[in-house]
C-alpha cells in the first residue's frame, strides 16, 4: 500500500508522456480526445475486485504502462468466483472500496438495477475501440439498452474431448444425448485413472447450477411461465435426472467441486470429455498449463444442450467514483486492460482464455496458435449458445437457492427429485413479486 | 507391565508423528511446484524452490494484511492487558460476592456466539463510517482481550502470596504501589503466558475478521483463506506457503504458553 | 485511607463498563436486527415482529443447522475427552517427567495453529486424489477417497481436526493437572497390587471430577466456534450435511443472501440458548 501510495508520489506522468508511449506501443490515442487535459487522469491507485485470471496476472506487469498513461497505478484483489460474487455485491451495496467490479452475466441486473455500478460509454475512451468487442460479448454486458462492462472472457459452452482415447476406442464426439452416455461409459475406466466426464457438483448459481441449465432449457424447460415458477415440469425433473445420471462418470472431487477441479482433472489427463465454458479450450490448448495440450479436440455440445452464454468483464462502481473524473479514470483503467494490445500480448503468450476482440479472433496469430479446429468449433457453438439464466436481479438469490438444493441431490442426501423441485418453486413464487 | 509400558510409548510416539507429520508434510509442499505437489504418490525427494514463499511474501495483500494483523493484534492485546489486568487483580484480590459475579459475567463474554457480535457490529460500523477500518477491529477485539485476560490473569494474581504484599504494605508501600511493585512482578511469568493466550487468540480470529472487513483491515487469516480458495489452477504450492507463514508467529510463544500452563497447574503441589 | 478503598473501583469500573458497553450495544441490536426485515442490499427497512422467528421453524435448513450444531457439540466434547483422559493417564504411566515435558510442547502445537491453517492442513490431506491422508487407501484400492463430499463422513473428518486441535492439548492440561495430585494415595493403591487402569479408573480421575467437568464445559463453549473449520473445509457441504448455525446465519447474511435481519434472529436464538444452558451449568456445576 505504502509502496504504491510512494510510487504514485513520486510519479510525474502526465498526459503528453503517456501519449508518445502509447504512440509508440501501437495505440493510436487521438489527439483533442476528453482524455487530454492538463495533469494526470488518475489521482489515486485504481482498486480493482477481480477473479484471477492469467490475462490480469499479466497485466500486472505492465504497471508502469498504466502509470504512465493515467498518473495512478492499481491493485488488483483476487477472489474466486463465489467469494467474489459475494463480496463486490457487498462492497458495492454498502462500503464502496473497490473502483472497479468484476461483473458477470448473472448478477448484471442486480448491479445495474441497484446502481451498484455506472454505464460504462460515457467513461471509455473512445479510441480504444468499443465496438471491436465480439458482439455476443457485447449483448451479454448490455442490461436495459445500456452497456455496463467491457468483456475480460465471454462464450457459450463446447465439448472438449480427448482425441487419443477417442481413437483408441473407435468412438466419434457424441453429438446426441445418448451418444453422450455411450461415449462417456465406453470411456470410463477408474482403474487407470480415466473418468468419463467432469461435471460441477458445488453449489452456486455459476457453478452447479450453470452446468445445470443446458440440460434443464435443452430439454424445453423455462424457469416461470406467465410470472409462475415453473422448473417443476418434465424438462426441470428429466434434466435433473439426466445430470445426476452422468455424475456416476464424474471424476473424484467433482461432486463437491467447481470449474476448478473439473476443468483441473481434465488438464491433468484424468477426464475423457467435458463440456465446459469455451475459455476452457484455450486453456487445454497451453503446455504450460495442460497435460494433454496436444490430445484435444472440439466440437459443440451434444444436441439438445444449449450452450450457456455469458461473458465476464469489468464495470464502473459507482459508490468508490462519487465524481465524474473518478469514473473517468476508472474507465481508463477498463479500457487499457481490454485493449487489443493487452489481447495480444495474451494471444502472443499463447493464452486464449481472456480473448474478445473481432479484430483477434480475424487475425493470422489468432489460427498459427490455435489451428483450425478450435475456430470451427467456436463458429459452431455459437449457434446453439442462448441465455439459460433467468435475466432478473434475483437471479443470484434464486440460482444460489437451487445450486444448494442441487448439491444435495447431487451427493445424495437427497433423492427426490419432484419435491425439490417442488421446493424451489415455492422458494421462486416468494421472489418473484 | 514392561511390555504394555513399551507399548504404551510406541503409541505416544505414533501420536506425535499424527501431531507433527499434517505439519511437515505443509511446511514441505510450500517448496515444492505444483507437479510435485499433484502425485499420486506422495513425493518426498525433490528439487525445493523458492517462488511460492517470494510470490506470498510479495503480493501487496499479504503485506497490508500483515501489518494489519501486527497493529491490530498488539494494540487490542495492549488494551487488554491495560484494562484487564487490573480488574483480574482486583477480582483476585477482593474475593466477595460482587466481584465472584463480575468473574462469572466475563467468562460468560465467552459464551456469546461469535455471529451474535460481529453481524449487528458490521450494521454498527457501517454507520459510524468504520467499517473495514482497523479501528473497529482493534474495538472489536478489545471485548476479547479484556475478558480473556482477565479470565487468564486472575489465578496468576491469586497465586502471590498475600504475606509478600501485607509485608510491602508495612514498610510502607500504598495499596496502587503494591500492585505495580510487588503483584505484578511476582505473577509476571503467569501474565505473561496469559497476554501470549490472548495474542494468540486474537492472530487467529477468524469469523470476525471476515464479516468486519472487507479490503482495508483485512487480517492475515482472511487473506490466506482467500488465497486457500482461489481456484483457477490451485496454487497448492502456494496455499502451502501462505499457512506455514500464518503459523509461524503463534509457534514462537510456544514456550511462554508452556510455562505458563506449568505455573497455572502447578500451584496445587505446594 | 480512602486510596485504600479506592483501588477495587478504580481497577473494575471502567473496564467492566468498557465491556458491558462492548458486548451489550452489539446484542441489543442484534435484537433490534432480529425483528426487522433489513437486507444488505436494500437500503429500507420496517419492523415485522416476530415475522424471522416465525418463520425459522419452518425453514427446514435452519431445523437441520440445529441439528448439526447439537451433532457437533456432542461429537467434538466427547471425542476430546475421552481422547485427552487417555492420551494423558498414558503419557503419566509411561513417560519420565522430561520426556513429558516435552511431548507436551509438542501436543501444544495443533491448538496454537490458526484454525484456518488447521483446516487448510487438513482439506489437502484428505483431497480424494492428492492427499496425504487418503494415500494408503489410494495405495491399495487403487480407488480415490471421498472424504470431504461424502455427507456421511464430511462431519466426521471436520471434527477430527477439531479433536487433533483440541484433544492433545487437553492431554497436556490432563498430564499437569495428574502431576499436581497428591503422590500418597497412588503409592498405597500401588502396594495394594491395584490395575494401573484401577488406579485411574477409582483413584484419580474421581480425584480430578471437578477439573474434568470444567475442562469439558470449557471445551464446549470453545466447540461453538466451529465456524472457521468449517467454512474452510466444507462450507457447510456436501449439501447441507455440516451446515452449522453460525455457518447458515452467515450463509444467509452474507453468501446466498443479504438477509441479515434473518441471520440476526439466528444468532439471537443461538444466544438465548448458548446463554441460557451454559449458565445454568456453570452455576450448578460450581454450587
Amino acid at each position: 500500500m505504502n509502496n504504491i501510495i510512494n510510487r504514485l508520489a513520486g510519479s510525474v506522468s502526465s498526459v503528453a508522456i503517456a501519449t508518445s508511449m502509447v504512440g509508440a506501443t501501437g495505440l493510436m490515442l487521438a489527439p483533442g480526445s476528453a482524455l487530454a487535459q492538463d495533469g494526470p487522469v488518475c489521482t489515486s491507485p485504481v482498486r480493482i475486485l477481480a477473479q484471477p485470471r492469467d490475462g490480469l496476472t499479466l497485466l500486472e506487469e505492465y504497471a508502469a504502462e498504466f502509470e504512465e498513461l493515467s498518473g495512478a497505478l492499481f491493485q488488483i484483489d483476487y477472489m474466486n468466483e463465489g467469494d467474489r460474487r459475494v463480496r463486490s455485491q457487498a462492497d458495492a451495496s454498502l462500503i464502496g472500496r473497490y473502483n472497479i467490479y468484476y461483473v458477470d452475466e448473472a448478477n448484471l441486473a442486480q448491479f445495474a438495477s441497484s446502481n451498484w455500478i455506472v454505464p460504462l460509454m460515457p467513461h471509455y475512451p473512445a479510441e480504444y475501440d468499443f465496438d471491436d468487442f465480439d458482439p455476443g460479448r457485447v449483448a451479454t454486458a448490455t442490461y436495459d439498452d445500456t452497456v455496463w462492462f467491457a468483456p475480460i472472457m465471454g462464450g457459450g459452452d463446447l465439448l472438449v474431448y480427448r482425441t487419443d482415447l477417442m481413437e483408441a476406442a473407435g468412438l466419434e464426439p457424441p453429438e446426441t444425448l445418448d451418444e453422450l452416455f455411450e461415449v462417456v461409459a465406453a470411456l470410463h475406466d477408474p482403474a487407470n485413472g480415466i473418468y468419463g466426464i467432469g461435471l460441477r457438483g458445488q453449489r452456486g448459481s455459476g457453478a452447479n447450477v450453470w452446468r445445470w441449465m443446458p440440460y434443464f432449457k435443452g430439454m424445453g424447460g423455462e424457469w416461470f411461465v406467465d410470472g409462475e415458477p415453473a422448473m417443476n415440469s418434465d424438462a426441470g425433473v428429466q434434466a435433473t435426472k439426466t445430470y445426476l445420471d452422468l455424475f456416476e462418470y464424474s471424476a473424484p472431487g467433482t461432486r463437491t467441486g467447481s470449474w476448478d477441479e473439473s476443468t483441473g482433472a481434465f488438464r491433468a489427463g484424468q477426464i475423457a470429455l467435458i463440456i465446459e465454458s469455451a475459455p476452457l479450450a484455450g486453456i487445454t490448448l497451453d503446455s504450460t498449463q495442460s497435460q494433454v495440450a496436444d490430445r484435444v479436440g472440439f466440437a459443440k455440445p451434444p444436441a439438445p444442450l444449449t450452450g450457456g452464454g455469458f461473458a465476464h468483464g469489468f464495470a464502473i462502481g459507482e459508490r468508490a467514483n462519487q465524481s465524474d473524473a473518478e469514473r473517468d479514470c476508472a474507465g481508463l483503467w477498463i479500457a487499457w486492460a481490454t485493449s487489443r494490445e493487452q489481447e495480444l500480448r495474451r494471444l502472443e503468450i499463447g493464452q486464449a482464455g481472456e480473448l474478445n476482440r473481432q479484430s483477434i479472433f480475424a487475425s493470422d496469430l489468432f489460427a498459427e496458435t490455435f489451428g483450425e479446429g478450435l475456430p470451427a468449433a467456436l463458429t459452431e457453438t455459437a449457434e446453439v449458445t442462448q441465455v439459460n439464466f433467468w435475466q432478473h436481479a434475483n437471479w443470484p438469490e434464486l440460482g444460489n437457492h437451487w445450486g444448494i438444493i442441487l448439491e444435495e441431490l447431487i451427493t445424495g442426501t437427497r433423492d427426490d427429485i419432484p419435491a425439490a423441485l417442488a421446493e424451489l418453486e415455492a422458494f421462486a413464487a416468494n421472489l418473484s413479486d | 507391565m514392561n511390555m504394555s509400558r513399551r507399548f504404551g510409548q510406541a503409541f505416544l510416539l505414533l501420536m506425535v508423528f499424527m501431531v507433527l507429520f499434517p505439519l511437515l508434510w505443509t511446511l514441505l509442499n510450500a517448496f515444492k511446484q505444483n507437479v510435485d505437489i499433484l502425485t499420486r504418490a506422495p513425493k518426498f525427494i525433490f528439487t525445493p524452490v523458492l517462488d511460492n514463499m517470494i510470490f506470498v511474501l510479495s503480493r501487496q495483500s499479504v503485506l497490508q494484511a500483515l501489518v494489519n494483523s501486527l497493529i491490530i493484534c498488539l494494540v487490542s492485546v495492549v488494551v487488554g492487558v491495560v484494562l484487564g489486568l487490573p480488574a483480574a487483580y482486583a477480582i483476585a484480590r477482593y474475593p466477595n460476592r460482587i466481584t465472584d459475579e463480575l468473574q462469572f459475567f466475563v467468562l460468560s463474554l465467552r459464551f456469546l456466539p461469535p455471529v451474535a457480535v460481529a453481524i449487528p457490529l458490521m450494521v454498527i460500523w457501517l454507520n459510524l463510517g468504520l467499517y473495514d477500518t482497523r479501528l473497529a477491529m482493534i474495538v472489536t477485539y478489545s471485548l476479547l482481550t479484556i475478558s480473556i485476560t482477565i479470565w487468564l490473569s486472575v489465578p496468576g494474581f491469586q497465586q502471590v502470596p498475600k504475606e509478600i504484599e501485607e509485608a510491602a504494605r508495612v514498610d510502607g508501600c500504598g495499596v496502587y504501589a503494591v500492585f505495580f511493585r510487588i503483584a505484578l512482578p511476582v505473577a509476571a511469568r503467569t501474565l505473561l503466558g496469559a497476554v501470549a493466550f490472548s495474542f494468540v487468540l486474537i492472530w487467529n480470529e477468524f469469523l470476525i475478521a471476515l464479516m468486519l472487513t472487507t479490503s482495508d483491515a483485512r487480517t492475515l487469516p482472511i487473506v490466506a483463506s482467500e488465497m486457500s480458495q482461489l481456484g483457477m489452477d490451485v496454487p497448492w504450492g502456494i496455499l502451502n506457503a501462505a499457512v506455514i507463514l500464518l503459523s509461524i508467529p503463534p509457534l514462537l510463544l510456544l514456550g511462554l504458553l508452556s510455562s505458563f500452563m506449568n505455573s497455572v497447574f502447578s500451584r496445587k503441589k505446594k | 485511607m480512602f486510596r485504600q478503598k479506592s483501588l477495587p473501583y478504580v481497577f473494575l469500573v471502567p473496564t467492566i463498563l468498557i465491556l458491558m458497553i462492548l458486548a451489550f450495544v452489539p446484542l441489543g441490536y442484534a435484537i433490534n436486527l432480529s425483528f426487522r426485515n433489513m437486507t444488505l442490499f436494500r437500503p429500507d427497512s420496517s419492523y415485522v415482529g416476530f415475522e424471522n422467528f416465525v418463520n425459522l421453524w419452518s425453514d427446514r435448513r435452519f431445523l437441520n443447522a440445529l441439528w448439526v450444531s447439537a451433532k457437533w457439540q456432542v461429537i467434538t466434547v466427547t471425542a476430546t475427552m475421552l481422547a485427552a483422559v487417555f492420551l494423558g493417564v498414558l503419557m503419566f504411566e509411561t513417560l519420565s517427567p522430561r520426556q513429558r515435558n516435552i511431548m507436551c510442547l509438542i501436543f501444544l502445537v495443533p491448538v496454537l495453529l490458526p484454525r484456518v491453517c488447521a483446516a487448510f492442513v487438513w482439506r489437502f490431506a484428505f483431497h480424494p486424489l492428492y492427499g496425504i491422508f487418503t494415500y494408503p487407501y489410494r495405495a491399495i484400492t487403487g480407488e480415490p477417497l471421498e472424504i470431504l463430499s461424502n455427507p456421511n463422513l464430511a462431519l466426521w473428518a471436520v471434527a477430527y481436526v477439531d479433536l487433533w486441535q483440541w484433544g492433545f492439548f487437553f492431554a497436556v492440561i490432563i498430564v499437569k493437572l495428574l502431576e499436581a495430585l497428591p503422590h500418597q494415595p497412588i503409592e498405597a493403591a500401588r502396594l495394594d497390587h491395584a490395575r494401573t487402569w484401577e488406579i485411574h479408573a477409582y483413584i484419580t480421575l474421581p480425584m480430578l471430577r471437578a477439573q474434568l467437568v470444567a475442562l469439558t464445559l470449557i471445551k464446549a463453549i470453545e466447540s461453538l466456534r466451529s465456524f472457521d473449520l468449517i467454512y474452510v473445509m466444507t462450507r457447510g457441504g456436501p449439501g447441507i450435511s455440516t451446515e452449522t448455525l453460525d455457518m447458515y446465519a452467515f450463509s444467509q447474511g452474507f453468501i446466498e443472501a443479504g438477509r441479515i435481519s434473518y441471520a440476526s434472529s439466528m444468532a439471537v436464538i443461538m444466544l438465548l440458548l448458548t446463554i441460557i444452558i451454559f449458565t445454568i451449568i456453570w452455576k450448578r456445576v460450581r454450587a
